[in-house]
Order: structure tokens, then sequence, then C-alpha cells
């Protein structure tokens, strides 16, 4: 696989410099009028979603597809605040320990089944079902008490504790209502497809594993307009310079996943856009459990000795947006204060770790103490390296090492081994990125002492305690300003690289195209139309 | 009758070699079952009991195996733990597609190997096609299908990119996975082809007043197409090998996606379904292969 993608890129330098000869600039905006109604759309989509169960939802790149034909209660607006969907309004008790919400009536799913309060509560119940999705219950639907039905247009959430992160929930995919006639029929339940309805404006029709899914338009759509297009289908084209190719030569109008080395091709009839993602950003986690990173003074000089900039632009050539924080720089919750606060500061690195004690050099320049080398481990899971990661990760261990003489070791292996290291605490460095749609969720996760995805090591009483404060709602901004200066600047636990972004590529005749409010996620297919 | 029994019987035995063999690589490989169906996503002890529960992984790894045994013999193949679907689904509707692209590449691998092999026999033909067969064999697929893709569909859209539509759609992935083949046999057939012209019988045929094309055709070839037989089991190697980088390519559905994702994320119960099929179909190409022998060598059927 390394061969074949190292040959990816050396094709798309070849057609980068074919392409040079071309000059107009691509703009972001489409140039197809009005919307028009009808047509059949291709989209070529990088990744074939592993299920097409909302509630199993686990990949941010499968989520411009479930929202074509499924809904949940809310859904984000622009400001990081919530909106309804298939609720017409909610109010939160006083103690925060309850949310009411009032349903849209004469909504009916696609199979015919009408959307009332039972149909909310069987999906709850169904997320609940041991075995079914326990990921969602043990995280989103930790502080769930119970529900209640007082009218088909009510419906009460009992929580057991504050919590906002909540109606997070209710406008993620894993919230999304589904028919529950469906839900009891269906023989593969967890993987979903035609046989799970919803209350979208499209209809999944048509799933060809390995090839393409498609959806044809929902007639009796409930929102004001039905969707414009009659059919949309995805092509699942997971080589790059393929994408590209069937974009250039006209057999798909708009491809989703454009690298940086293909880019410069996106010219003439073509426009490229970009947007950041939610969360957090693709980070380093330094192990604070054992040394060396046990020590503030080393981890700071790790993240001093690295000139992030030039290591993305290495990789990258300037299409990465730089990271300054573990929150994304979309999230109304990013400090933007620790921009140009810190890192790039060779010197001082040097300085810390002499200071550190790691004094001496041995023979291949490397730093060492009591004759042990200052090794770092980062243990990559090849299933889930994506966006050249791994290229990144070398490119970063050249750098340390030039600079402070710190030995980076990267290993990319398969996915038990990368457990097992983890489990074992047998790494110092951690690479993630998470696409929550609110920061606050992935924070919980990687920073809170008990968090599912902490691989710092560090129970930090303090940071707890803002994350709970955050998490019920008070001062949330506050709680997670701190927790950023503490993480990043403070205690280096975190390195921030760089912020994950997605990329659509489309023919001019394409309109509506864009990324998802917060999400920053490519959206549905429900606003897009084909001009004729 | 005795022979087609023992044939079976041993076939059998092939089969279920080749499943407990991958059943105990899989078992070997580092990590369990519970980690890979976690993925880099939350993980907290209860989602991992429910997740163990929900699979059975508590019981011994000899109950799980033979309970495998005891259920495939019953043509219950299980369900994949990351597609949530039965496993003879997925196997059975991605089996067509690969099957079409295989049986197409192979047709036209051997035809060509046999036109090339039989028309290059002057010296300049002969450098200018062991060049060509040199450069296509040593040449990674990958690029290969990049290049063609490059040429016949993005520049002059005479095929399409993708997917399993129609004739159109397998000719491109088809010619990539041909072209290798069709390397490697022409260069045995011409060497079969130049030992077989050394032989008496040659001098003999030619002698007789049979004209060049018809000792070629009639008397060498059969002599050179021996060995080229023994390479049927590793032409179903390479076919197989080829698919999982082709299907990828040309973002065709097939069983070398379903292999390459089910052996990544350790999803044993496609894993085994892929190694039992892979094994039946060794058996009976190797059977072929025996019985081929029979049909090109006379000498072969007395003994």
């Amino acid at each position: 696989m390394r061969r074949t993608r190292t040959i990816a890129a050396l094709i798309a330098t070849l057609s980068l410099a074919l392409a040079a000869c071309d000059s107009g600039s691509a703009t972001t905006s489409a140039e197809a009028g009005q919307p028009v109604d009808g047509g059949s759309l291709t989209w070529g989509v990088e990744t074939e979603p592993i299920t097409f169960n909302p509630h199993q939802y686990a990949q941010a790149k499968a989520r411009l597809l479930v929202w074509n034909s499924f809904e949940g209660l809310l859904t984000h607006d622009d400001k990081g605040g919530y909106v309804p969907l298939l609720a017409t309004g909610y109010e939160a008790s006083p103690d925060g320990k309850a949310y009411t919400f009032t349903l849209r009536t004469g909504v009916k799913f696609s199979d015919g089944t009408a959307f009332d309060a039972a149909a909310v509560k069987a999906n709850i119940d169904q997320l609940r079902a041991a075995g079914y999705a326990p990921a969602v219950a043990a995280v989103q639907l930790h502080s769930l008490k119970d529900v209640e039905v007082p009218d088909p247009a009510t419906v009460v959430f009992r929580l057991t504790a504050p919590d906002v992160l909540f109606l997070d929930f209710l406008s993620s995919p894993q919230g999304a209502i589904v028919s529950p006639a469906s839900l009891r029929a269906a023989k593969n339940l967890k993987a979903g497809g035609p046989e799970l309805a919803g209350t979208g404006p499209f209809i999944l029709d048509r799933y060809t594993a390995g090839q393409e899914v498609h959806f044809k338009r929902n007639p009796a759509y409930w929102g004001s307009r039905p969707a414009y297009l009659d059919e949309v289908t995805y092509r699942f084209l997971k080589e790059p310079s393929v994408r590209v190719g069937a974009l250039t030569s006209g057999q798909v109008q708009v491809i989703e996943g454009v690298p940086a080395t293909d880019q410069a091709v996106i010219t003439g009839d073509l426009t490229l856009s970009k947007g950041l993602n939610s969360g957090s950003a693709y980070s380093y986690y330094l192990n604070a459990a054992h040394a060396p990173f046990d020590d503030v003074k080393v981890r700071q000089a790790f993240r001093d000795a690295l000139d992030v900039n030039t290591v993305l632009d290495a990789v990258y050539r300037g299409t990465a947006t730089r990271a300054w924080s573990v929150i994304s720089p979309t999230s109304p919750f990013y400090d933007k204060s620790l921009e140009n606060a810190y890192g790039n500061n060779p010197a001082r690195a040097n300085q810390l770790l002499d200071e550190a004690g790691w004094t001496q050099r041995d023979a291949d320049g490397f730093r060492i103490k009591d004759g042990k080398r200052l090794t770092v481990r980062l243990v990559q899971s090849a299933p889930f390296v994506r966006d050249r990661r791994d290229i990144l990760a070398q490119t970063v261990q050249a750098a340390v090492r030039k600079s402070a003489g710190i030995d980076l070791n990267v290993a990319v292996v398969d996915q038990g081994t990368a457990t097992k290291a983890l489990a074992d605490g047998a790494y110092e460095v951690f690479d993630n990125s998470r696409a929550d749609t609110d920061a606050g969720a992935a924070l919980n996760l990687l920073l809170s002492s008990g968090g599912a995805i902490n691989r710092t090591g560090v129970t930090d009483p303090e940071v707890d305690k803002l994350l709970a404060q955050a998490d019920a709602g008070t001062d949330r901004l506050g709680a997670y300003t701190k927790i950023q200066q503490k993480v990043v600047t403070q205690q280096a636990l975190v390195l921030p690289l760089y912020a994950p972004a997605d990329q659509i590529a489309a023919s001019r005749s394409v309109g509506g195209l864009g990324f998802e409010p917060t999400a920053g996620v490519p959206v549905s297919a429900y606003g897009v139309w084909l001009a004729k | 009758m005795r022979a087609v029994l023992r044939r079976i019987g041993t076939g059998l035995v092939v089969l279920w070699v080749a499943a407990t063999a991958a059943y105990l690589a899989l078992l070997a490989a580092p990590g369990s079952t519970v980690d890979t169906i976690v993925g880099d996503g939350a993980d907290t002890p209860a989602i991992r009991s429910q997740i163990i529960t929900e699979w059975g992984l508590d019981r011994p790894a000899v109950l799980q195996y033979l309970d495998y045994l005891w259920r495939a013999a019953h043509g219950d193949l299980g369900r994949s733990y990351l597609l949530q679907r039965p496993v003879s689904a997925i196997v059975g509707e991605q089996v067509w597609p690969t099957l079409k692209l295989a049986l197409s590449a192979a047709v036209l691998g051997i035809l060509l190997a046999l036109v090339l092999a039989l028309t290059t026999r002057r010296p300049w033909a002969r450098r200018v096609s062991s060049t060509a067969e040199l450069v296509v064999v040593s040449t990674p697929p990958f690029l290969i299908g990049i290049v063609l893709l490059s040429i016949f569909s993005f520049r002059f859209g005479l095929f399409p990119v993708s997917g399993d539509h129609g004739v159109a759609a397998l000719v491109l992935p088809a010619v990539t996975l041909a072209l290798p083949i069709a390397g490697v046999l022409t260069q045995v057939l011409r060497d079969g082809l130049d030992r077989a012209l050394d032989e008496p019988f040659t001098v003999t045929a030619r002698a007789r007043g049979l004209r060049e094309s018809a000792v070629l055709v009639r008397h060498a070839l059969r002599h050179a197409l021996l060995p080229a037989v023994t390479l049927l089991g590793w032409l179903f190697g390479v076919l197989l090998g080829g698919a999982v980088i082709i299907e990828q390519v040309f973002g065709r559905p097939g069983l070398g996606q379903v292999t390459l994702t089910a052996v990544n994320s350790k999803d044993m119960p496609v894993v085994l379904a892929v190694v039992v099929l892979s094994a039946l179909v060794y058996v009976v190409l190797n059977t072929v292969a025996d019985l081929a022998y029979l049909l090109v060598d006379p000498r072969l059927r007395r003994s």
C-alpha cells in the first residue's frame, strides 16, 4: 500500500507539472445561477461508509450521506447554537436537568410511518438496547435518565445532571430519528441501507457495495420545498488521482477530498472550496505518565523544537491550516490568544533540555541522559492514517532531530499492535483529531481524568472541574479558555499541528454546494442543483 | 470412481487446513477482536463488555473455533464484525464482479500470450515483444491502471472511470490485469516453443513436408503448453492479488476490496470465508490443470 501511495503522489506531481501552463485561478463561488429543479448528479466520494444506520455513525466522511435521508430534532446554526429541525422548539428546565421538546406534526417517514413522540422514544430505547450502540449509550447518553411522552407532539428528556452536550447529541447523526417500524423490521439493522426509513429530503434506494449508493428525491418531504435534484449517486473512488480525473473528464460533477498535490489541476471550469472541520485539531498528545515526558521541561522542549509552519508547508504545500489550540479554529470556544504565543524556538528547546539533564549527545547527535537516548515513540494505526499523517510524522521526526537532538520514533502498525501499545503505555506521543461538532465533547474524551481517549495519562482535578462546569453550561467559554491555556501553553501536554479540513471540487454547473455550519464537512444534496 | 472420491476428500482436507491456518494466524496477530471493533472511537470497560457479549468473545478460543467449524459445515458463515451483515451475503454479492474481471483478464491474457508467442518468431519482433513483456511484468498494476485511465478515460473519454456498468467499464480493468499475465505467459510459451523446435520430432515433421506454421501450432505448441498449464495456480494468485489493487483504482465492487478491508480490520468471519473460497478455487484449478495435462499430452493418458 505504501508503494501505491508514493506512486499516486508521483503521478499527481506529474499532472501538476503538466497543468502548470493553465492560468485562471480557482474561485470558490459557483456560477450555476438560480436553483433549477430536476436532474441527476454524480458525486465522487473518498469513503465508503461502514454503515448506513445513522445510530451507528462513526465516520465524519459519511456525514454528508446521513443527512440526505435522516434528520434529528435539532440542527446546528453557523454560530455554534441549535435550530429546531424535526422539533418546533425546546425548553430547558431551570435546573438544567430536563428538556421539553415540542415536535413538528404531520411529518411522515419515507416508509409511511408517522413521526411522533413515540417514535423519538423508540429511537432512544433502541440506542440504549444492549449490544446495539454501546459507544453512544456510554458517552452521549451517559447523563440521560429517562424519556417521557406526555402527548404525541411532546417529548421530555430527563437528565441525571445538567448536560448541555445532550443538545449536541440531538443534532448529531447518532441522534437522528429512524422510523421505528423499520428499526423493528430491518434484517441487517446495524448495517442500515434501503431497509431503514428516515424523514429526510432523499430516500436511499440502492446500494452497491464497493461501487456506489443511490438516493432518489423524497416527493413527500415535509420541508418548505422538496430537494432540487431528482436523484444523486455517490461513487466510491478511493484513489485521489482517479477522483480528480473523473471530475476533469466530466464523468462526475462533484468530488470530495482533494489532496494538496491535486489541487492545482482544479482550474478553468472547475471550482475548489475548503471547509475547516469542527472538533479537536490534529494534535500530538504527549504521554506524561512516564519519562521523559513526565518532565514538563522536556514536553516544552519538544514543542519549542518544532517549527510547525515549515513542516506543514513541506508536507501540504501551503494548503494546511496551522492549528494553535487543541480546539478547532472554527469553534466558538477557540482561544485566539494562543496564536503565535509559543513554539518555534530551538534555542529555548535546547536550553530546557540542558536544564532537564539531557546534556550529553551520542554518536548520532541525539541527546542522552544516564546513558539513555532521548527517544519518544509515536505509534500510528495504519487503518486510521489519513491526510498523509505518516509523512507528516516523518517530517516532524527529521525536524526535532535536527533542532534539538530528540529521537522521535515513528511506527505505522496494524491496529492490534497500536491498541496494544496504547494499553501497555508503550508510547510517548499519541496523535488524534476528532470531528465532534461541539469541541467540548472531544475535550471530555481527550482530557478528562477518566476520558475514554485520555492518552496523556494526566489526572488533573482542575481540568476535570472545568470540564464538568462547562458540561453544566456555566461559563463554557471561560472554562474552555482556561483548559486550552493550561494544556497547550503551560503544561505542553498537547501540541496542535493542523486543523483538519474537507475540500469540494465541482463543475461550475453545480450550485448550492458548501459546508455544513459548525461541522464544516460537505453539505448533503438537499440544497444542491444542477444548471441545465 | 475411487479416484474422484479421493480427490474430493483431499480437497475437503485442504479447505479445512486453510480455514484453520487462517484462524490461527488471526488469533496470533496482535490485538484482540474487541480492539478492532472499538477502533479509534471511545473505549470504556462498559463498551467493551457489550461488544464481548454481543459476539460471544469471552468463550475460549477453541470453543469459538469449533463453533465456527460447526456452523460453517451447516452453511452458516457468520456475520461480519465490521459490516454487520451476513458474510454469505457480502461475499456472495461480490463474487460475480471479481469473477467477471478475473475471467476476462485471464482469457485476454492467455489469448494475447498465444498470439504473441506464435507471431513474434522473427528476431527483431522477438526483441520488441520481449522488451514490452518485461516492461509490463515489472510495472506495478497500479501504475498501468492509472496510465490507461489517464489516456483512455480522462483524455479521450472512451471508457468510464469506475464501477461495474456493463462491458465498457470492464475493458480497462481487464486489460490492466491481463497485461502482466500475458507478459509472463508469453515468455514461458516462447521458451517452450524454442525448446520444442530443437527436438528431433520437429525435424521429422519438417521432413514430412509440413508447413512451418503447422509445425509450430500442431506440434511445438503442445509441448510448450505443458509448463504454461502448470502456471494455472500462479495465474489465480495473480488475478486475486491484482484484483485488490485494480478494484481500488477503478472503484469496482469485488472480493479484492472486501478482503483488504477485512484483513485490515481483523474481520475474522469475512477473512475466513475468503480464504476458504480461495482454497476451493485453488483445488478446482489444480484438478483442471491435471486434466488439462491429459488433454495436452497423450503420453500421460496411458500411465
